[in-house]
């Protein structure tokens, strides 16, 4: 695959390209789904091509072929050169100087997830569905999955990049209905369960019939709970809910191509701005929030980005205030800080955009129970329902499965159809505790959306509970 | 391009099982995004998707691969019989679909087929051109996709589609319009109106306004209306969702639900839409009533969800892709009908006092069971006064039960708009929705956002 992709890049270059680079990508899934006891989904799909990123006269031009052969490898090239012409640029765009020449990376992993069988993937599926199974529940399900993703990057200047990228996950949903209350429940997470890079042992490890009865409990009681009320509250948060807060109020507004409004037309920009580098205030002082590429078995763990820019952990927001961006690296040679890094594409039919890779709330001190101390009158949310924020990721509305009253520093009766929203500075701002490392933990999603035509990337995040004050709850219709 | 029939029916045959079908999808298209005013990210994509499935002693496996050399059908072969061998035989499993009559729906045209990268980079700066003083964002994409499903039963059905649409965010310092516009034929293209429309909605949004959280009266454009039926649908106008007891329909079908005003339907068969002449199983596609005359009449259904129901339902040709068959039958083509007002005008006067809302932004369901949606709006709110069209106000956040905000409908435009509602995630496959304007007597405002602009 290296030697197409250096093809491509020769062909490029030699048809007027100042810059190109060239991704070959061999990617397989597995995906298992039962419902109700049945078997809904036994799939084994793969695809595979090479993508060519030029610069022409100022100008990027994109263009890929599903053929990984040398005439594949040229038609891409010199149709990606002539987009570039055809499309026309402002001017000579700049990157910053590449850090790496050579190098692979390849998941560790003790088991891989193509060498268990499908049958034992659907059999897991069947065994946490039938531990799901309870009167209320009208509709159980179970899914796994599996991906792996070879791939090689050459460019123009110097890089030489070959990963292979393991990862898996799994999850369980309970949906109960009674006299036309419908709610659910979800393990490990909502949307999808949790994915993370490496062997079968994280899937395992996750414990889905072990945790299957209290899902379905929990989806059973929803149908009798209050609806959570109206009121401007002290919010404890759990870490799945905290881990989509941080991923959409601090990952999308921190991506610089947002700031510069590049994503304007789909996915929205950002309220920050470049010169608020170094000095916004993001949040309270308990607020850390730190970006890593290299955590193990993040999603977003790679050795090198798209571009060839190796993996690294940066600080993002420090005691509340912003110091880094993401970026790539025509976005951190245009604000002149940053050396790129979160460049990231879906597939090889896709032009690499600045992505999350894994983004993490940094833990405090003290546990759960401490959270739930300090709060005399509030509520407790956990596992997200629902998302909503706006284009600038300012003004948020999130809802959650499930939540509790907080009465005196404990746990009080059960509450459906929770929300809380609110405006993304201000709500870090009211951030006053954030659980320590023992109650920290990461949890990986596969539909971050992004890009025109979409892309969806797989990131990872890390949390603890946290608690927030003066939190508007219970929107309502 | 690849001969799809030809693919399909080499997987076909070559399958190993007692039966198989085969959908091969294949696109190529290009998408000239701009940002700023500039070309930034011009994609072009050639691929072609066999999936294949096959069913061994009740046991379904699905594989799929863009490999479509011997070599690739092989593998592709082995793989769905060992995901075959690995399921479990599937009680009630209606088979696969017998070859019938296909309707006709052409949604394919030669010029939209011949737009190449110098054609599409040239639209995108036809729509670039257009703006006056703000910078403009979005894309102008065509693409031809071509869909062949074949069977073991005989079934061979085939499609040629295209589509092409422009899309604009004309953006400022503390100003935003928007404008989109979709089309199979090359005739329906216009890049620099849609720029046009696009920039002259955010000249009129400069000192932008707030107003109080509550319900207002509300008239929205097309573009609006379409994300949210589209929202709705995936709980309230499914199979699954009716079968399971998230849809709004569940325990109403036959009941008046919202205002007699209003008729929703999924019609791939209007050549207004993005025509399409049958399902990811080659069913024959139908034009599903769902809610007549504010009467909820029906949902749409795949083989798979109709055997399970029994009781006489049939497919109506909306089978999803094999691999998403956990979610069950989908809106393809949700079309809701014209009323009798001629112009956005009049629907301010029926709406005297309220909002005027251009586009949402970021949906997400709070509720299926209760079709509640919340969301922003976005690139042009207005607030009417006496009727007409006032002073621009911030995006707001709206909460809304799509059911109430069809309850009381003082008008329907008389024009329909296709709405794009592809983000081109996966493969092309291009769907819409027709839509009119419409004035409502509640759209409830839950909070408020930022002034509109970059």
């Amino acid at each position: 695959m290296r030697e197409l992709c250096r093809a491509a890049v020769d062909a490029a270059v030699g048809a007027g390209a100042s810059y190109a680079d060239a991704r070959a990508v061999v990617r397989r899934a597995q995906g298992v789904s039962t419902k109700n006891g049945r078997v809904e989904n036994v799939s084994d799909t793969e695809t595979e091509g090479i993508g060519v990123r030029v610069l022409v006269a100022g100008a990027w031009g994109f263009a890929c072929d599903r053929r990984l052969d040398e005439a594949g490898a040229r038609d891409a090239a010199l149709r990606a050169c002539a987009f570039a012409r055809a499309s026309g640029g402002r001017g000579d765009k700049a990157l910053v100087p590449p850090a790496a020449t050579s190098g692979t990376y390849r998941t560790q992993f003790e088991v891989d997830p193509f060498a268990v069988s499908l049958g034992d993937k659907v059999a897991l599926c069947l065994r946490a569905e039938a531990a799901l199974k309870h009167d209320d529940v009208k509709v159980t399900e179970a899914f796994v999955r599996a991906q792996r993703e070879r791939k090689a990057l050459f460019t123009s200047d110097g890089a030489e990049i070959e990963q292979e990228l393991v990862e898996c996950g799994a999850g369980i949903d309970a949906l109960a209905l009674s006299d036309g209350v419908f709610q659910i429940r979800s393990y490990p997470s909502a949307h999808g369960g949790s994915s993370q890079q490496g062997g079968w042992e994280y899937v395992e490890g996750l414990g889905l019939e072990r945790e299957a009865p209290r899902v379905a409990e929990q989806a059973a009681a929803l149908l009798r709970a209050d609806v959570c009320p109206s009121s401007v509250t002290t919010v404890v948060i759990d870490a799945e809910q905290m881990e989509l807060q941080v991923h959409e109020s601090v990952g999308h507004p921190i991506e610089l191509d947002r700031v510069y409004g590049t994503e304007a037309a789909y996915a929205g920009t950002s309220f920050l701005k470049p010169a608020d580098l170094g000095s916004l205030r993001y949040g309270s002082e308990r607020m850390n929030v730190t970006a890593d590429s290299t955590t193990p078995g993040g999603l977003g763990t790679f050795g090198f980005d798209d571009e060839g820019v190796p993996a690294r952990r940066e600080p993002i927001v420090v005691e509340g205030v912003l110091r880094n961006f993401l970026t790539s690296r025509e976005t951190a040679e245009r604000i002149g800080v940053g050396a790129g890094g979160s460049m990231r594409a879906d597939g090889w039919n896709r032009m690499p955009l600045v992505r999350m890779t894994n983004l993490h709330l940094e833990p405090g001190e003290g546990s759960f129970e401490d959270l739930l101390a300090d709060v005399d009158d509030g509520i407790y949310l956990e596992t997200n329902k629902s998302w909503s924020i706006d284009d600038k990721r300012l003004n948020f509305q999130f809802g959650t499965q499930i939540a509790w009253k907080i009465e005196n520093g404990k746990l009080g009766r059960m509450l459906r159809d929770a929300t809380y929203t609110g405006i993304t500075p201000e709500f870090w701002g009211s951030l006053d505790a954030v659980a320590g490392p023992e109650a920290w933990k990461m949890q990986g999603l596969t539909n971050c959306g992004k890009g025109q035509p979409g892309q969806a990337a797989h990131v990872s995040h890390g949390a603890s509970p946290a608690r927030f004050r003066n939190v508007q709850v219970g929107v309502k219709a | 391009m690849t001969d799809v029939r030809e693919v399909a029916a080499q997987a076909v045959r070559a399958a190993d099982g007692d039966e198989a079908d085969v959908l091969v999808l294949s696109e190529r298209s290009g998408l000239a995004r701009f940002a700023s005013s500039e070309v930034h990210q011009p994609t072009l994509i050639e691929n072609c998707v066999v999936t294949l499935r096959v069913i061994r002693d009740g046991k379904i496996g699905t594989a799929s691969t863009n490999r479509i050399d011997e070599e690739g059908l092989r593998g592709l072969v082995r793989r769905a019989g060992e995901a075959a061998d690995s399921a479990v035989a599937e009680e009630g499993f209606p088979g696969l679909a017998e070859p019938q009559a296909l309707p006709d729906a052409d949604g394919y045209d030669e010029g939209v087929a011949a737009i190449g990268p110098e054609e599409q980079a040239r639209h995108a700066r036809a729509a670039i051109d257009a703006g006056s003083s703000v910078e403009l964002f979005g894309f102008f994409t065509s693409g031809v996709t071509e869909a062949a499903v074949a069977s073991t039963t005989g079934l061979e059905a085939h499609q040629r589609m295209t589509d092409a649409t422009t899309l604009v965010v004309a953006s400022g310092e503390r100003a935003s319009g928007y404008a989109t516009q979709t089309s199979w034929s090359a005739d329906g293209i216009d890049a620099a109106a849609v720029g046009r429309e696009a920039s002259e909605k955010a000249a009129r949004t400069r000192d932008a306004k707030t107003i109080d959280p509550a319900p207002y009266r509300a008239v929205l454009e097309p573009y609006a209306l379409a994300d949210l039926i589209g929202y709705f649908s995936f709980d309230g106008f499914s199979a699954n969702g009716l079968l399971e007891g998230r849809s709004y329909l569940a325990g109403r079908l036959g009941e008046k639900i919202v205002d007699e005003k209003v008729s929703i339907s999924d019609d791939a068969l209007d050549p207004r839409g993005l025509p399409k002449r049958f399902d990811f199983e080659g069913v024959p596609k139908q034009r599903v009533p769902l809610i007549e005359n504010g009467v909820a009449k029906g949902v749409v259904w795949d083989r798979t969800s109709a055997a399970r129901a029994g009781e006489g339902h049939e497919t109506t040709g909306h089978a999803p892709p094999h691999v998403y068959r956990q979610y069950g039958p989908l809106t393809f083509a949700l079309s809701v009908a014209g009323g009798e007002v001629d112009s956005l005008d009049e629907l301010c006067e029926l709406v005297g006092d309220g909002i005027y809302v251009t586009r949402l932004h970021y949906l997400g369901v709070v509720d299926p069971r209760e079709g509640v949606i919340t969301g922003m709006t976005r690139d042009g709110t207005f607030r009417i006064r006496d009727g007409k069209v006032a002073e621009p106000l911030v995006n707001l956040r709206f909460t809304v039960s799509v059911p109430q905000l069809l309850e009381d409908v003082p008008g329907l435009g008389r024009e329909t708009t296709l709405v794009n509602a592809s983000d081109f995630y996966g493969e092309r496959y291009p769907i819409g929705t027709l839509v009119p304007a419409i004035a409502t007597a509640r759209f409830n405002i839950t909070g408020v956002g930022s002034e509109p602009g970059l």
